[in-house]
């Protein structure tokens, strides 16, 4: 649980590569510049800051021209849009988008060729696209941290297992898979803090689906059980951690107190269950996801008081 | 758990880099000890006894990892990792 990072920026050929199709991108101008970075995650529009003489903006932001800014510069004559848009270019801006599947003139294009600053279009209307660019930026400039545990969606609830290696994490998974929860990520679980209150995991994409069961190998859990048995991210609820059974540790016998784990600073419901022969831990972890819903729902379990009447 | 962890960095030799073979024979060499032991890429660590935390790295030849120990069996446990990597894991290294 050590290694959580920030990624500081992002090439735009790789913004180009990974959400290019998501945002109906198409590149019309400024290939070589696509080793520019994208340094921080919010899209920006240049709005009124055009109306300056010497127009300037943040940089390592993604700009969008809208319909504003584009019917803007075409109500120059062409001497006063090329000054516009090198005072444009003039700042050090990772990539500028088109949005609403405006097409610029063969001189407007120029520039950005020149000044090695990508260009694209999209057709999708600017209010959306940015909220959808957004979205997606910031999920992956999110602060991040890879655990080793196992991710399910049990009753709707997204239950982070952790446990030593060994100690029957992927096979517990397995009996609760067929019990028809869902799986995530198995061994390895990158989990991703979204807003202030969210964290989502995933599983890397070369192992995605895949679980180790000791004496069989590597299974495709999506191959053997159907793709309605697994979920490519999900929503973290609620922590349990597996223990080899201690007689020396006192493991809670009420369940009236609600410890908690902290991972990326977000406070999780935690549970510590012991492991010992015998135990099914399927139906351990089963009852307790349902109660942990049902102390969420505000009900209190009733325990008699110890004095009879 | 008193023995302050133990790293090391290591460049993967052999021509086929962690495939699944070679990530079966570090697991189960990483599996003997007691100790904790973390694999990181960058700034990606797994679990060094979990085959498919190996696999998920997918490093090939050349690529460098950073090897974590910590436990009683640590300087054990480092010396037999060191030389199975730097071995090949069996396979020879690669000159290129």
């Amino acid at each position: 649980m050590k290694n959580s990072e920030n990624s500081h920026s992002l090439s735009i050929g790789d913004f180009y590569g990974k959400f290019g199709e998501k945002l109906f991108l198409e590149c019309i101008s400024g290939k070589d510049g696509f080793e520019r970075r994208i340094i921080s995650p919010s899209a920006k529009k240049p709005g009124l800051r055009m109306i300056e003489k010497r127009i300037e903006l943040e940089s390592g932001n993604i700009q969008v021209l809208g319909r504003t800014e584009i019917s803007y510069i075409n109500g120059f004559p062409a001497k006063t849009q090329k000054k516009i848009i090198s005072s444009l270019l003039s700042n050090d801006i990772p990539c500028f988008i088109l949005s609403k599947g405006a097409r610029p003139e063969e001189s407007f294009t120029e520039y950005f060729e020149k000044k090695r600053i990508p260009l694209f279009a999209t057709t999708l209307g600017t209010g959306k696209f940015i909220t959808i660019l957004n979205e997606l930026l910031a999920e992956e400039f999110a602060t991040r941290i890879t655990v080793h545990g196992v991710l399910l969606d049990v009753h709707h609830t997204g239950v982070l297992i952790l446990g030593k290696s060994g100690i029957g994490k992927s096979e517990c998974a397995i009996d609760l898979i067929i019990q028809g929860s869902k799986l995530i990520a198995d061994d390895v679980v990158e989990i991703r803090k979204i807003g202030s209150q969210t964290l989502v995991g995933v599983g890397p994409e070369n192992i995605r689906y895949l679980v180790e069961v000791r004496g069989i190998g590597i299974v495709n859990i999506k191959d053997l059980f159907g793709t309605t048995c697994v979920m490519e991210k999900r929503e973290i609820d609620m922590v349990i951690e597996l223990h080899q059974w201690d007689s020396e540790t006192e493991y809670d016998r009420l369940g009236l107190d609600t410890k908690t784990y902290s991972i990326l600073d977000i406070e999780l419901p935690y549970i510590v269950l012991p492991v010992s022969p015998g135990r099914n831990m399927a139906s351990v972890i089963d009852v307790a996801v349902r109660n942990q819903i049902l102390k969420e729902t505000g009900k209190k379990i009733e325990i008699p008081s110890g004095t009879r009447k | 758990m008193s023995q302050k962890p133990l790293v090391r960095n290591f460049v993967i030799r052999n021509r086929l880099g962690l495939h699944a073979r070679a990530a079966a024979v570090l697991v189960a060499l990483t599996s003997r000890f007691s100790s904790s032991i973390m694999i990181r890429k960058d700034s990606f660590e797994i679990d060094g006894k979990s085959i498919l935390g190996v696999l998920s790295l997918a490093a090939i030849c050349g690529t460098e990892v950073a090897i974590t120990i910590e436990g009683e069996d640590s300087e054990l446990a480092m010396e037999e990792v060191s030389r199975l990597i730097e071995s090949g894991f069996g396979e020879g290294i690669d000159p290129g």
